[in-house]
């Protein structure tokens, strides 16, 4: 058995600089990919990294900053509203509409991101769910304007008229920005911050830091990136519904960041990856791919609470110590 | 160095009131602490001592009164504010980053008070890397840099607490039982280290203490609380010969 609560690992300021050599392999091993395989594997991909950005923008809430959110979605959500209302409502060329999207989801992240910040714990994600319940009423029910229901289609070509692995190649180059970005956040003095008042806001109050500010600003961090997302998603389609704020991909979001492990910087990454192989593999062979990932999650809680990037360190630490020794 | 202003008052507290529901905690508390003063608060269970910690660090706000640091009112601000105009504060039971290794405690503690704070150079942190670490050998805890602080004992921990106080570069510093649950010998070898430091840092101290052995070895002047009151206040051997004190608190 392990501990409960798994320690974080060390941040060793000699190596908070990217592992570019990784990077660069799994960047380019997915580029190849992207131009081998059949579209439909293409378009799989795709999915994927989109989802490692949206686990991964939530990670930094939920890992970090002692928060956390039943609500998600909806951020991830407002970036495909954002440019899907920008340029079917208000005539916006599509770039700008691009720009919309993760700034509509900012501009979320920091309204309700404010008004959660007031409690704590439970009381703060229950609001989160709260102001979720709200966004998705109003994508809803407003049907003049979000379009209701049947949501907002044809605002774009699909892929913006690129070829599955052109727009594959995009986003996995904007998700890849993203994540150094990320990274940077975690692993800079900003990123200490709000690590400290995650950890113990008593401590980090005394010297000198209101949690409710660090919280606000790691929560509006988060909401842009899951805005990002968001909006890769809803190009990618070239639709928008009222599921994209809702339920189901706040769920999926925090099942792939536990599944991933908890205070790991690539919780998102690892949950997002295996999450999405057992929605399109095992879902080929098996209706009942939840159930799978059900599964998957108890035995990941129960035997390895820091998750699967939790028990990889563990393996690496071993292996490092052996070949040390 | 020129020397401080000796006789300057640091902290005056004045009628200071705080009622928790029925229960009175502070019951007009008045309290003048100079610069560079040492000063212990003790008194029994009960008395108020912690409560009056809380409100001199933020924690918790006074119900009437006033605080003023210098010529600053500090009524009502939050633990946060506390800190930036100097207040450094040891919880009882000791308050750090229990995920994070010493080390990380040491450079949080650091970048939590510096100005470049939001700051997303990782550049910043190597900088201050040595730094950090000469911070951790005045607290001999330089060879548990890599340990994870749930790992390590309770009066390690209680040290880790201080030296990242001293690091935020606090001018008053607010100890609460900083030798609570160590051993005899551990807790001289501590507050040796405090009066070593507050001495080499020219710092105001005010601390609440039960072991009366520490108290009379640290403190100039010592304030006895019983009841949320002053109940005597002097020079530690005014106190030890203090008729009434002895009787509530010392035991007779």
């Amino acid at each position: 058995m392990t501990e409960a609560n798994p320690p974080s690992r060390p941040l060793d300021v000699d190596s908070t600089a990217v592992n570019w050599k990784l990077t660069g392999v799994l960047v380019a091993l997915t580029a190849i990919a992207l131009f081998v395989l059949d579209p439909r594997s293409v378009f799989a991909i795709t999915e994927v990294m989109i989802f490692v950005l949206f686990a991964s923008a939530l990670n930094l809430v939920l890992s970090y900053s002692g928060m956390v959110s039943f609500g998600h979605g909806v951020y991830f959500g407002l970036g495909a509203y954002g440019i899907a209302l920008t340029v079917a409502r208000f005539d916006w060329p599509i770039w700008a509409g691009l720009m919309a999207g993760p700034v509509l989801a900012t501009i979320a992240g920091l309204v309700y991101g404010f008004l959660s910040v007031q409690l704590t714990f439970i009381y703060a994600g229950m609001l989160t769910l709260a102001c979720a319940e709200v966004t998705f009423g109003i994508a809803h029910q407003w049907f003049s304007f979000t379009g209701g229901e049947s949501g907002i289609t044809g605002y774009v070509v699909t892929r913006l008229g690129l070829s599955p692995e052109m727009f594959g190649l995009t986003v996995l180059i904007v998700v890849t920005v993203s994540l150094l970005l990320l990274w940077r956040i975690v692993h800079s003095p900003l990123g200490l911050v709000i690590r400290a008042v995650g950890e113990n806001p008593m401590r980090a109050g005394a010297m000198g830091h209101n949690r409710k500010t660090i919280q606000l600003i790691a929560f509006t961090i988060s909401g842009f990136f899951s805005g990002v997302a968001g909006t890769l998603y809803g190009v990618f389609h070239g639709n928008v519904f009222p599921d994209y704020v809702g339920a189901q991909f706040t769920l999926d979001g925090l099942v792939m960041v536990l599944l991933g492990g908890l205070y790991s910087f690539s919780a998102g990454i690892y949950g997002a990856v295996i999450f999405k192989l057992a929605d399109n593999i095992v879902s080929h062979y098996f209706e009942l791919w939840e159930l799978v990932i059900g599964i998957i999650l108890m035995s990941v809680i129960i035997l390895s609470p820091a998750g699967i990037a939790g028990y990889v360190n563990r393996l690496l630490e071993h292996l490092r110590r052996r070949t040390h020794a | 160095m020129p020397e401080q202003p000796t006789g300057a008052v640091a902290l005056t507290v004045r009628s200071l009131r705080k009622n928790f529901g029925k229960f009175v905690a502070l019951d007009g508390v008045d309290l003048s602490v100079r610069q560079g003063e040492r000063r212990a608060v003790i008194g029994p269970n009960g008395a108020g001592k912690t409560t009056l910690i809380n409100v001199l660090g933020g924690q918790l706000v006074g119900d009437s009164g006033s605080v003023m640091l210098g010529t600053r009112n500090l009524m009502k601000k939050y633990p946060h504010q506390m800190s930036r105009l100097g207040i450094g504060r040891t919880f009882q039971i000791s308050s750090t980053f229990p995920r994070m290794t010493v080390f990380d405690n040491m450079l949080s503690a650091h970048v939590c008070s510096a100005s470049w704070w939001f700051s997303l150079s990782a550049g910043r942190l190597k900088r201050i890397k040595d730094e950090v670490m000469s911070e951790l050998e005045i607290i001999h805890l330089d060879r548990m840099a890599d340990q994870v602080v749930e790992d390590i004992s309770h009066g390690d921990r209680k040290r880790l607490e201080f030296g990242m106080v001293l690091a935020t570069k606090p001018s008053l510093l607010l100890l609460d039982e900083p030798t609570a649950g160590m051993g005899l010998q551990e807790r001289h070898e501590l507050i040796d280290l405090v009066l070593k430091e507050v001495t080499r840092r020219k710092l105001t101290l005010v601390f609440v203490e039960h072991d009366i052995d520490i108290v009379f070895k640290a403190a100039e002047h010592i304030t006895v609380m019983a009841l949320g009151k002053v109940f005597a206040e002097g020079k530690p051997e005014e106190i030890a010969k203090h008729q009434g004190v002895q009787e509530i608190y010392l035991g007779g």
